[in-house]
């Protein structure tokens, strides 16, 4: 033969030097949401000292969870229904109906606190069943049908409260949404942990977790395979209503209230939330930590943003472009790998 | 007869992150010729024409066509000069007739700038003429055969200018008449001056149609050798060894228990058929796509709806709904498209080896994943199949083709089959690990397990079947058992009119 090989010593130290390089980089863009959290921690640290550095105003680390609380559990919902390379947009209306129809109940038939609670995320769950049934035996396509779904929601909202806002101020429905587990942790970022533990080990440890990641990454092979794709996706929305519901709680209780706008601040950030954590609109990306990372990230610029004062008209214009930016990075890697 | 260099490839090196995929890469391509290139899955071929063809660019090194210096080019300045990649995917519009897609892009327009329907039609039709393919330019490419298909892919190449013309594995999934079609088509465009650059694995074909053969190895491309010709000089150049071709063992008893048997089943597209399989034995089924033959492998896995019969398996009645009654009667199913039905690319190796066993082996404590059963079965695959492979965390859509391949076996092995369906799986697969595929399937039938094994090259099928089913518009028209059989006689007998198969059924049993 008229070439010769490499010398494979050549080769290898090729291989080293890019790989240690690489690997680097590509961790540090697989977890390009922390990475941004930690740079916006000091860029505010920066520009603020008074109110986000730790060790003067520790205060403000703590007000983050609580503020992501609800969005938290409903992005978690979401999620699920991405990875699977669908999307559910019914998430603040399914949160919305349960929540009213339980506060209503409630109020009306004066039923323990606990009821309520059941009552809602039932609701919730019923709301995102129906959701994956008609998306997985029927053939609708969720982007339409969950959309739908919302406009409903929402109308069904506005025709039980007519436009009002109905209060619920006894202490036996709000605690959870306004103390604190042992006086120090409040109930709502307890739920969001649970909910995200509860989440990560379905993800990461059970067959159903499992078959979402094979569906959203082919679901034509998933089914070859011999995972009920059907059921699978039925299962996802079904969670997706559960989470929607249990945020109906902490977010009715917090708030004491229900009114016919309930939640709807949260339409598009939950979306934004889930990708910024690393949620492949494709379908068969995403870990529970990245989006938790994601949820914390989008408060953690709302809140700072409004601490320095920004006119709150300005506020959603530089959510938006924090978006576009996180959207970008991941370009950027789904680029680099495929150039690894 | 001393020709022109269309095309010189000198010194090009690529790498892909850690990946060496060509060294030093040297090739010189001469006008009008059919320039073949082989090489195992991973080798480099594949870089190597995407760097001629603009769509990578090469690290090192420089390419020069018709004199002028186009490393620098981009695909499109390339394509205006004439070179042309014709992918293994058509990139053809199914819903769009055979002129659009021939115009598209290059649309005839009319004074307005909208496009003259008319004059478009027109310049089809005589475009199919001057090519020599009598297609209706109205028909809609979906309903095209699959080897209309391919040459219409070429046309458009050529219709825009393309000169020379880069083949990706065009005939995979084609049958023998449509591959020798195709080639005849090709080979009378070379000599009106096209020069076309081929990939396949198939090596008699190359051998048959090729002026000039260049072996990619390693990413080292041997440049332009000669005296290449024979099938096996040729098989062992690529494999770096001499490769061993496997076959069956002769004077195996054919007249072992009977494992599964099919009494009067039927299905879209598929005539009710009676047929059975023996322990320890492999039928090779035969037949194109609508034939039946991948209608019968689809329906025993339950993937296609039966509409009459039974199926009997150990003489028992089974009902096979879904996938996951066919997995629990120990039926397994090896797909023929592996990037849609077989693999998923962005999970890792482990995970992917898994996927049919997390609602049965995988179940651990309260119903959790055992992921260190999952990790070991995952090792064990990839000692036994010889996956290559960094680690079982690799994404799938990392490996070569004959290694995901190894996976999709992997994974169906892992649920520990009885009967092994194959849907023709060493399409697209070099030499080297089509042999080991078709080893490993012989070593497990010597294990008891038997083996339905779809193909539609024959020579394959000769050489490792026991029993022979032949399939042709539904019907089963032969079965027999694999005794001085020859591929001439199974296409005899696929296209012959008097369906042997009852014949032969009545022969069987008067000799029990």
């Amino acid at each position: 033969m008229s070439t010769q090989p490499p010398t494979d010593t050549n080769a290898n130290i090729g291989l080293n030097a890019g790989f240690g390089r690489d690997r680097i980089v590509k961790l540090l863009l697989d977890n390009s949401v922390w990475v941004l959290l930690v740079l916006g921690t000091a860029v505010f640290n920066y520009l603020s000292p008074q109110y986000f550095n730790p060790f003067k105003n520790i205060q403000i680390y703590f007000n983050i969870p609580m503020q992501s609380a609800v969005m938290g559990v409903l992005t978690i919902g979401l999620a699920g229904t991405i990875l699977l390379g669908d999307i559910d947009l019914s998430c603040v209306g399914m949160m919305a109906v349960s929540a009213a129809v339980g506060v209503l109940l409630f109020k009306t038939f004066h039923l323990p606190g606990i009821a309520a609670y059941a009552i809602i995320i039932a609701i919730g769950t019923f709301l995102g069943f129906i959701n994956g049934v008609l998306i997985a035996k029927l053939k609708t396509v969720s982007l339409i049908e969950t959309l739908a779904m919302n406009t409903t929601l929402t109308g069904v909202v506005l025709a039980i409260t007519r436009g009002r806002t109905i209060t619920v101020s006894n202490r036996e429905y709000t605690w959870i949404g306004q103390s604190k587990a042992f006086g120090t942790v409040p109930y709502l970022v307890f739920i969001l942990l649970i909910v995200y533990i509860v989440m990560y080990v379905v993800w990461r440890r059970t067959a159903l977790g499992r078959s979402f990641y094979a569906v959203g990454g082919n679901a034509q092979c998933a089914k070859v395979s011999g995972i009920n794709v059907d059921r699978t996706r039925i299962a996802a929305f079904t969670i997706s209503g559960m989470c929607a519901g249990i945020a109906g709680i902490m977010l009715s209780a917090k708030m004491s209230s229900i009114n016919s706008v309930f939640g709807q601040t949260y339409g598009m950030d939950i979306i934004a939330a889930a990708v910024i954590g690393g949620t492949s609109l494709q379908g068969g990306v995403g870990k529970v930590a990245g989006i938790l990372g994601g949820v914390l990230l989008i408060n953690f610029i709302q809140v700072g943003l409004q601490v320095f004062g920004l006119d709150s008209y300005f506020v959603q214009m530089a959510t938006g472009l924090i978006i576009l930016l996180a959207v970008l990075i991941d370009s950027l890697r789904i680029r680099f790998q495929s150039r690894i | 007869m001393e020709r022109e260099i269309i095309l010189e490839v000198r010194n090009v090196t690529k790498t892909f992150g850690s990946t060496i995929a060509l060294t030093g890469a040297n090739l010189k391509v001469e006008r009008g010729a059919i320039h073949s290139l082989v090489g195992r899955n991973g080798a480099g071929k594949s870089t190597l024409v995407n760097v001629i063809s603009g769509v990578i660019e090469a690290d090192d090194g420089t390419i020069h066509y018709e004199g002028t210096d186009v490393t620098a080019m981009s695909l499109r300045e390339r394509q205006v000069l004439g070179i042309r990649l014709v992918t293994q995917h058509a990139s053809i519009v199914p819903d769009l007739d055979v002129a659009e897609n021939i115009s598209m892009g290059l649309w005839t327009k009319n004074k307005l700038r909208l496009v003259d329907w008319k004059r478009m039609y027109e310049k089809a039709g005589e475009v199919l003429e001057e090519f020599g393919l009598s297609i209706n330019p109205r028909k809609l490419v979906r309903n095209l055969t699959p080897v209309e298909k391919r040459k219409l892919n070429i046309i458009r190449a050529l219709f825009g200018g393309g000169k020379f013309i880069i083949l990706d594995e065009p005939t995979t999934s084609l049958s023998s008449e449509d591959r020798d079609n195709l080639f005849y088509f090709v080979r009378s465009q070379a000599e009106k001056g096209i020069t076309f650059i081929l990939i396949s694995h198939y090596l008699e074909e190359i051998l048959r149609v090729s002026n000039e053969i260049t072996v990619v190895r390693d990413g080292i491309v041997s440049a332009n050798m000669g005296g290449i010709d024979t099938h096996d000089k040729l098989a062992s150049l690529i494999a770096g060894e001499n490769v061993e071709l496997v076959r069956r063992d002769p004077g195996k008893n054919p007249a072992a228990d009977v494992l599964l048997k099919c009494e009067g089943v039927s299905a879209a597209f598929l005539q009710p058929a009676d047929t059975k399989v023996h322990k320890g034995e492999i039928v090779g089924y035969v037949g194109f796509p609508g034939s039946g033959a991948r209608e019968m492998c689809c329906l025993l896995y339950g993937l296609n709806p039966k509409h009459s019969g039974v199926i009997r398996i150990d003489g028992k009645p089974v009902e096979i709904k879904n996938v996951g009654d066919a997995l629990k009667n120990g039926i397994c199913y090896i797909p023929n498209d592996r990037h849609t039905d077989g693999i998923v690319g962005i999970m890792p190796i482990d995970e992917n080896i898994g996927l049919s066993n997390i609602r049965s082996k995988l179940k651990g404590f309260f119903g959790f994943l055992n992921l260190k059963k999952e990790r070991d079965i995952a090792l064990r695959m990839v000692e036994t199949l010889k996956i290559k492979t960094p680690s079982v965390r690799t994404l799938v859509n990392k490996l070569s083709g004959g290694n995901q391949q190894k996976v999709v076996l992997a994974k169906m092995l892992s649920c520990d089959p009885r009967l092994f369906i194959l849907d023709e799986p060493t399409v697209g697969i070099d030499i080297k690990s089509r042999e080991e595929i078709l080893g490993l399937i012989k070593e497990l039938t010597n294990g008891g397990m038997s083996v339905i094994y779809l193909t539609n090259d024959y020579g394959e099928l000769l050489r490792i079947a026991d029993r022979v089913v032949i399939f042709n518009r539904g019907h089963i028209v032969g079965d027999m058992d694999n005794v001085g059989l020859t591929p001439e006689r199974v296409i005899e007998i696929r296209d012959g009119e008097n369906f042997l198969s009852a014949d032969n059924d009545n022969k069987k049993e008067m000799a029990v």
